[in-house]
C-alpha cells in the first residue's frame, strides 16, 4: 500500500512517497522504522510519536495500531501539531 | 514579598510624561498570572470596553509574567492588551525576546499607557521613571530602522518596540514590532500611534525573586532539553511554513479569498521548495531553544517568514512567485502591517474587482505586482488604501453588493490559513474566538488533525474539545510560554502547576489553572458584552456556509450545523 509523506516524516523519510505491504497500521510503522532508521525517532513500538499522525486516505486520522489496511489504501503521515 | 512578580504595574500618562508606580493585590495575580490574564483584568478595571480605542484614555497595557527574567526556554514574552480599533473587541497580541525582560525590569509587572503625547515622540521608561522625547526624526522609518536608530543613540542595553508608518497612518491592523517580531493581530500598532507614540525604549536592572530557585533551575533545564525533542522538530527542522504543503494536500489552504482549498503553485511557497533556491538561517527569541525562525534570503536582504505570512500574501491572493510573497511579506514588516488581515483584505478587493464590485483593474489574483502596489497604499493610506486600511468588514460595507459575505473575516479579524469547510473544529474556533477568527486563540485545529473527529463533519463531540484548547492557549498566554513548547509536556497543567509554584511560592495545583483559564476566557467575554457584543457576532461569513469548496464535495458545513456547534460551545460554557 501507498505511504505519503508531508513535512518533517519527509525530511526524515528522504523520499516523499513509497510503497510498504502492511495490513495493519502497526505493520506498517514497524515496517518502516525497520527500513527507514531515521524514521525511528518518529516511531515507539508500534504507535507514532504523539507530535506525528496518521491519515487514511485523505479522509479520517487513525492511530489504532491495529487499524486494518488494504492493499488500494493510501497512509499519509504528518507532523500532529498544524500550529502556526 | 510576591515572588515573580513586582505587585505593582506602571501607568504612564504620555499627554504629560508622568508615571504612576500602581499596587497589585496577589490574589489579583494569582487569579489572572500574568500576560493575556492581567491585560484583559487591568482593562476591564479600567473601563476600557467603552471607550473609542484610538483614544487618548483608551489604555494600553503591555503586560509581562511571573516566568519573565527566568531561564525557562521561550519565557521571554509580552502581551500587548487593549480594545481592538479593528473588530471594536478585545485585543490580545503576543511578542517576544528582549523587550519583556528588559521591561519587567522597569519595575513593574506590566505597563500600562494612556493619554496622547503632543507630538510624535519616543517613550523612555529608564528604571520605571519616564521622559517622553521628540520623534520626528523618525517619522515614516521602518520599525526596523526606528529600533536600531534608538538603540544606536541610548544605548545598547536598551529594548525596543515601536511602529512603522502603518502605526502612524492608524492603519487598523499596524502592529507594534520589537526585534522583527511584531504584536501582530488586532491594531495595536494603531492604539500606539493613536497616542502619537513611536517607540517604546525601555532599560531596567530591577529583578525579581524566585520562590524556589534551585527546583525552578533544575526543572528549567529538564525542560531545555525535552524542547530538543520530536514534539518540535516541525519548528526547528521546517519551521511553521511546513503547513503549506499539508494543508495543500488536505484541501485545507485558502486560495483565492477562499474560494479554493487547493492551489496549484503552493510546492513554489513550501520551505522544501525554498531552501534549495535561496539561503536559509535560523534564529530564536532570548531564553528560546527551539529557534523556530527560518529567514530566506532574497534580493536586497533577507526576511523571517512563518507559514501565515506565505498564505495571506501567496495562495490567498493567487500569488505563487516565491521572490513576490517573501518581498510582500518583507515590506509589512518594514511597515508594521499584519500579514493576515493585509492579505486577507487584498485578496477581498481581488475578488471584488473580479466581481466587477470595484473599479480597481489593477488588483487582479496573481498579479504580484498588484499584491506589492496594494501594500505600499496601505501602508500609507493612499487612494484605495485608505478604504483598505479599514480592514476588509468596513471595506466590504463601503463597497456594498453583499461583499460582505465574502469578506473573510469573523468580529473584523481576517481569517488565518486554515479553511474553515475542511476543517470544522477550527471554524467553531474561529466562529466563538473573543478577539475574532484566530489561530492563536484557538487550537482548534489539533483537533481536526487527530482521530477525535471527522474534520469534514464535525458533531457536538467537537466542542468540548475546541473549548480545551481555547483553555490552555489562555493559560499559555498568561504565564506566558510560547505555544511551540506545547507537546513536550506529559501533563500540561500538573507541570505548569509546578513550575509557577517554583517561580511564586503557590500551592497551585492543576485543577486551580484549569479554573484559571476559565476565568480568563470569561474575563474576555465580559469585556467583549461590556464592549457591545451580540449572539450574532459569532458566526462565520456566508461564503462558509451552505457552499462546499469546489475541490471537495464532502467539505461543506451548513449555517444550521454551525449554529448548534456555537450554541453548544456557549452550553458548555456556562453563558
Amino acid at each position: 500500500m501507498h505511504v505519503e509523506f508531508l513535512g518533517v516524516p519527509r525530511e526524515r523519510a528522504g523520499v516523499a512517497e513509497l510503497e510498504v505491504p502492511a495490513e495493519t497500521l502497526g505493520q506498517l510503522l514497524t515496517t518502516l522504522a525497520a527500513r527507514i532508521p531515521s524514521l525511528r525517532e518518529l516511531i515507539v513500538m508500534d504507535r507514532l510519536h504523539p507530535a506525528f499522525v496518521a491519515n487514511l486516505n485523505g479522509d479520517q486520522f487513525v492511530s489504532d495500531p491495529s487499524t486494518p489496511l488494504a492493499a488500494d489504501d493510501s497512509v499519509l503521515i504528518l507532523s500532529a501539531d498544524a500550529g502556526g | 514579598m510576591t515572588f515573580g512578580y513586582h505587585g505593582a504595574y506602571l501607568r504612564i500618562d504620555v499627554s504629560q510624561g508622568l508615571v504612576e508606580r500602581v499596587p497589585l493585590d496577589e490574589a489579583l495575580l494569582r487569579q489572572h498570572i500574568g500576560g493575556s490574564g492581567l491585560g484583559v483584568r487591568l482593562l476591564l478595571d479600567a473601563g476600557a470596553a467603552g471607550m473609542d480605542p484610538l483614544s487618548p484614555e483608551a489604555p494600553l497595557v503591555f503586560a509581562f509574567s511571573p516566568l519573565v527574567g527566568s531561564p525557562l526556554t521561550t519565557s521571554a514574552k509580552f502581551a500587548v492588551v487593549s480594545k481592538s480599533p479593528l473588530t471594536g473587541r478585545i485585543n490580545d497580541s503576543l511578542a517576544s525576546s528582549g523587550f519583556a525582560v528588559a521591561g519587567k525590569r522597569c519595575g513593574g509587572d506590566a505597563i500600562v499607557i494612556v493619554g496622547r503625547a503632543p507630538e510624535l515622540s519616543v517613550l523612555i521608561i529608564d528604571e520605571g521613571k519616564v521622559r517622553l522625547e521628540p520623534a520626528g526624526e523618525h517619522r515614516g522609518a521602518t520599525c526596523r530602522a526606528t529600533e536600531a536608530a534608538l538603540k544606536a543613540r541610548l544605548g545598547a542595553d536598551y529594548r525596543v518596540a515601536s511602529i512603522g508608518p502603518a502605526g502612524e497612518h492608524l492603519v487598523r491592523y499596524a502592529t507594534i514590532s520589537h526585534d522583527g517580531r511584531h504584536a501582530g493581530r488586532g491594531g495595536s500598532g494603531a492604539v500606539l500611534g493613536a497616542k502619537n507614540i513611536k517607540a517604546i525604549a525601555v532599560r531596567g536592572t530591577q529583578r525579581v525573586e524566585w520562590a524556589h530557585p534551585l527546583e525552578l533551575t533544575a526543572m528549567s533545564r529538564d525542560l531545555s532539553k525535552r524542547s530538543f525533542g520530536p514534539a518540535t522538530a516541525k519548528y526547528r527542522e521546517l519551521g511553521t511554513a511546513t503547513n503549506l504543503l499539508t494543508f495543500n494536500r488536505f484541501g485545507a489552504l485558502p486560495t483565492r479569498n477562499f474560494q479554493s482549498g487547493t492551489f496549484d503553485e503552493a510546492v513554489n511557497l513550501s520551505p522544501e521548495e525554498m531552501s534549495t533556491t535561496r539561503s536559509k538561517t535560523r534564529e530564536s527569541c532570548v531564553t528560546c531553544t527551539i529557534g523556530c525562525e527560518h529567514i530566506y534570503g532574497i534580493g536586497n536582504g533577507s526576511v523571517r517568514v512563518e507559514y501565515e505570512s506565505l498564505f495571506a500574501l501567496g495562495s490567498l491572493c493567487g500569488v505563487g512567485d516565491a521572490d513576490t510573497v517573501l518581498r510582500a511579506s518583507q515590506r509589512c514588516d518594514e511597515l508594521g502591517l499584519d500579514t493576515i488581515s493585509t492579505g486577507g483584505t487584498i485578496a477581498f478587493a481581488m475578488e471584488c474587482v473580479e466581481r466587477g464590485w470595484l473599479d480597481e483593474p489593477w488588483l487582479t489574483f496573481g498579479s504580484g505586482d498588484a499584491l506589492l502596489r496594494a501594500i505600499e497604499l496601505i501602508g500609507s493610506r493612499h487612494d484605495l488604501g485608505d478604504l483598505l486600511a479599514e480592514g476588509s468588514r468596513r471595506a466590504a460595507h463601503a463597497i456594498g453588493h453583499d461583499s460582505i459575505a465574502i469578506a473573510p473575516q469573523v468580529k473584523g479579524l481576517e481569517i488565518p490559513g486554515y479553511e474553515p469547510r475542511a476543517l470544522q473544529t477550527m471554524a467553531l474556533g474561529f466562529a466563538v474566538g473573543a478577539r475574532g477568527a484566530d489561530h492563536n486563540r484557538s487550537g482548534a485545529y489539533e483537533v481536526d488533525f487527530s482521530d477525535k473527529v471527522d474534520r469534514r463533519h464535525v458533531t457536538l463531540d467537537a466542542v468540548r474539545h475546541a473549548i480545551e484548547t481555547e483553555d490552555k492557549a489562555a493559560l499559555m498566554d498568561s504565564l506566558i510560554l510560547c505555544k511551540f513548547l506545547r507537546g513536550v509536556f506529559d501533563d500540561f497543567h500538573a507541570e505548569t502547576a509546578d513550575m509557577l509554584r517554583r517561580v511564586t511560592g503557590w500551592d497551585v495545583t492543576a485543577d486551580e489553572l484549569r479554573e484559571t483559564a476559565t476565568r480568563i476566557v470569561s474575563a474576555k467575554r465580559q469585556f467583549n458584552l461590556l464592549a457591545g457584543w451580540t449572539p450574532a457576532e459569532d458566526t462565520l461569513p456566508d461564503r462558509f456556509l451552505n457552499t462546499p469548496l469546489p475541490n471537495d464535495a464532502e467539505a461543506s458545513l451548513s449555517r444550521e450545523r454551525l449554529d448548534d456547534l456555537v450554541n453548544e460551545y456557549h452550553r458548555q460554557r456556562g453563558w
